[in-house]
């Protein structure tokens, strides 16, 4: 029972993880329509930021703030300077551009910052454990899933509740009345863009004391993030959430029961929605 | 005008490069013929995948499954089976990976556009994850060694672990098998196929069924990238998982991009200059991969059409004179 119980946490601590860096990933496709194939590249910057941060300052609520900030400054000059540029060539460019800027970070990363793991260690009560459902457990991983409770609600507050959130909602839908309206649309596009990178940021920080800092973290969690958007629904926010849920605690449950074939699991989900549902459980029919 | 040179280009063009290609081992030490033969095996691979890329539109980012299939298939054929021709078994991995292909076809086909990009990689993903795991068939990350078997002409047997006789082999058969590709472009289906990228909506008003049309194409371009795996093992006698991963993928991306996607003849160019380019940064930097995504993004920014797009233009603007009225 108690094993039950840690598999659970665990579950929640990779979906936390797992939401944090698709909500960026589906923001942007639901808002732009560009599947970003740089984000988990993005991810991976953000936590080779924080790391240099944390050796230079020795404080993770900095890297916390300051890193989803560059990553946002980065994010809206790959759009302003890049993606802008090749939008009208269509959408395969758009993503090609962005598969390219993958993997030149990619590259980047491995020369910077070398190609070892890097451990990114956290004081404080994060560093703690802490007593739930009678069980001790690291502080730091319930951490992850309250970052991503607490971003959920936020994106979903601004998204349906604020006038920015009607604005770029609008924008998407019909954006030459929108721009007939006064709203400057592709500066509404550069933020989107940016934001979803400072998201990405942010999942990259708070991932890296979990899983350490490696120039295969972009890699290893591209794949889930994509099946995470396939099966919620590309574009879907509630999609997202959910399908991050079954996601992390069927991988951390696929360890548990059947260890051999936990990897093949999540692509067993991915085919099985693609037979029955092909736009996800949360997705608009083509 | 321009119909015309082309025309031209491939009547004569063509088999002059291939007889010159013939005369490459006397001249060439043998590391350059090996790098030679590389290029060719590339040039397949990259052509069958500028054939959904650039004649459909299709835009993949999976194509290493199929190269990776072909490869492991030759290598584990010719572990199991004793006495299996080397045609016997580049026939099979491509029959195989035809399989393959429809399977997965199906299955991928069922959408389009940027959901179709990411299913590709996810399905390369999960290739790449079955590649790994089933250690006592693929052998997992220290990959597979294999003898390739030599080809009996009857009256002589061909060693084909020799670097001039693979060259030779390589050079007639991958070579008749992108000349297969090019004609396939030229057949009602290869036409078909580029009605479908310019007018979907108008082609199913005439009757086609385009999800076949697509499935058909889809396999096709699988099978010839499982050829090209299966030469690629032949070649090296060995086989890693880095065939089936997805920086093969990367790489067919970056070769078919640099040499232009809008054109046949591009691919085969961006693969050789992808072959060349690597063994001249490699021994400079070890940085190299950095430099050619950079030239990757140049390309996608400022020239589309790749190392060909802006050969044709310069050739374009060399005969401009001779054909202002068009």
């Amino acid at each position: 029972m108690i094993e039950v119980a840690v598999f659970f946490l665990h579950g929640l601590a990779y979906a936390g993880l797992l939401f944090l860096v698709s909500s960026g990933l589906t923001l942007v496709f639901g808002m732009m329509n560009v599947l970003n194939f740089a984000h988990a590249a993005f991810y991976m910057l953000g936590a080779y930021f924080a790391y240099s941060m944390l050796q230079m300052t020795g404080s993770f609520w900095l890297c916390l703030a300051i890193s989803p900030i560059m990553l946002l400054l980065l994010g809206a000059v790959v759009e302003r300077l890049l993606l802008r540029k090749v939008h009208v060539l269509g959408h395969v460019h758009e993503l090609l551009l962005t598969f390219g800027l993958a993997y030149i970070i990619q590259e980047a990363v491995k020369w910077i910052w070398g190609t070892n793991p890097q451990a990114m260690t956290v004081t404080g009560f994060l560093a703690d454990t802490i007593k739930v459902f009678g069980i001790t457990y690291p502080v730091y991983r319930l951490f992850v899933f309250g970052v991503s409770v607490i971003l959920g609600l936020f994106m979903a507050l601004v998204l349906f509740k604020t006038r920015i959130g009607i604005i770029v909602r609008a924008a998407v839908d019909d954006s030459s009345m929108v721009s007939a309206l006064g709203i400057n649309v592709p500066f509404v596009f550069m933020g989107v863009f940016a934001v979803g990178a400072a998201l990405s940021g942010l999942a990259g920080v708070t991932a890296g004391p979990l899983l350490s800092v490696f120039p295969g973290m972009a890699g290893a969690i591209l794949v889930d993030a994509f099946v995470v958007i396939v099966v919620g629904g590309m574009g879907s926010l509630g999609g997202a959430v959910l399908a991050s849920f079954i996601i992390g605690e069927l991988q951390s449950f696929g360890v548990l029961l059947f260890p051999k074939f936990s990897l093949a699991l999540i692509y067993m989900l991915m085919a099985l929605v693609l037979i029955l549902k092909p736009e996800g459980l949360f997705g608009e029919k083509q | 005008m321009i119909n015309y040179r082309r025309q031209f280009l491939v009547r004569y063009g063509m088999p002059l490069l291939f007889l010159l290609m013939l005369g490459l081992p006397f001249i060439l030490s043998r590391f350059h013929l090996r790098l030679m033969t590389e290029a060719i095996i590339y040039s397949l691979y990259a052509v069958s995948y500028n054939l959904l890329l650039g004649y459909a539109g299709l835009l993949s980012f999976g194509h290493a499954m199929f190269f990776g299939v072909g490869a492991f298939f030759t290598a584990i054929t010719i572990k199991h089976t004793a006495g299996m021709p080397f045609l016997g078994v580049v026939a099979l991995a491509t029959l195989f990976t035809t399989l393959v292909g429809l399977t997965v076809g199906v299955l991928l086909l069922r959408v389009k556009g940027t959901p179709f990009a990411l299913l590709t990689l996810a399905f390369n993903a999960l290739f790449f994850a079955v590649g790994t795991k089933w250690h006592s068939l693929t052998g997992g990350d220290d990959g597979l060694s294999l003898a390739p078997p030599p080809i009996d002409l009857g009256f002589m047997m061909v060693n084909t672990t020799q670097g001039v006789n693979i060259y030779y082999i390589t050079l007639l058969l991958v070579g008749l098998a992108i000349a297969f590709c090019w004609y396939f472009t030229k057949t009602a289906m290869g036409q078909s196929v580029l009605l479908m990228r310019e007018n979907e909506e108008r082609m199913r008003f005439l009757g086609y069924n385009t999800n076949v049309t697509r499935l058909i194409l889809f396999t096709f371009t699988g099978a010839m990238a499982g050829l090209a795996g299966s030469f690629y093992a032949l070649f090296n006698a060995f086989v890693s998982l880095d065939a089936v991963s997805l920086d093969m993928t990367t790489k067919v991306l970056l070769m078919t991009f640099i040499g232009g996607a809008g054109n046949f003849a591009g691919p085969v160019l961006g693969s050789f200059f992808y072959t060349y380019v690597q063994d001249f940064l490699s021994d400079l930097t070890d940085n190299w991969p950095l430099i050619m995504g950079l030239l990757f993004i140049g390309m996608v920014l400022f020239a589309p059409g790749g190392l060909s797009g802006l050969i044709r233009d310069m050739a374009d603007k060399f005969t401009r004179r001779t054909n202002k009225e068009e």
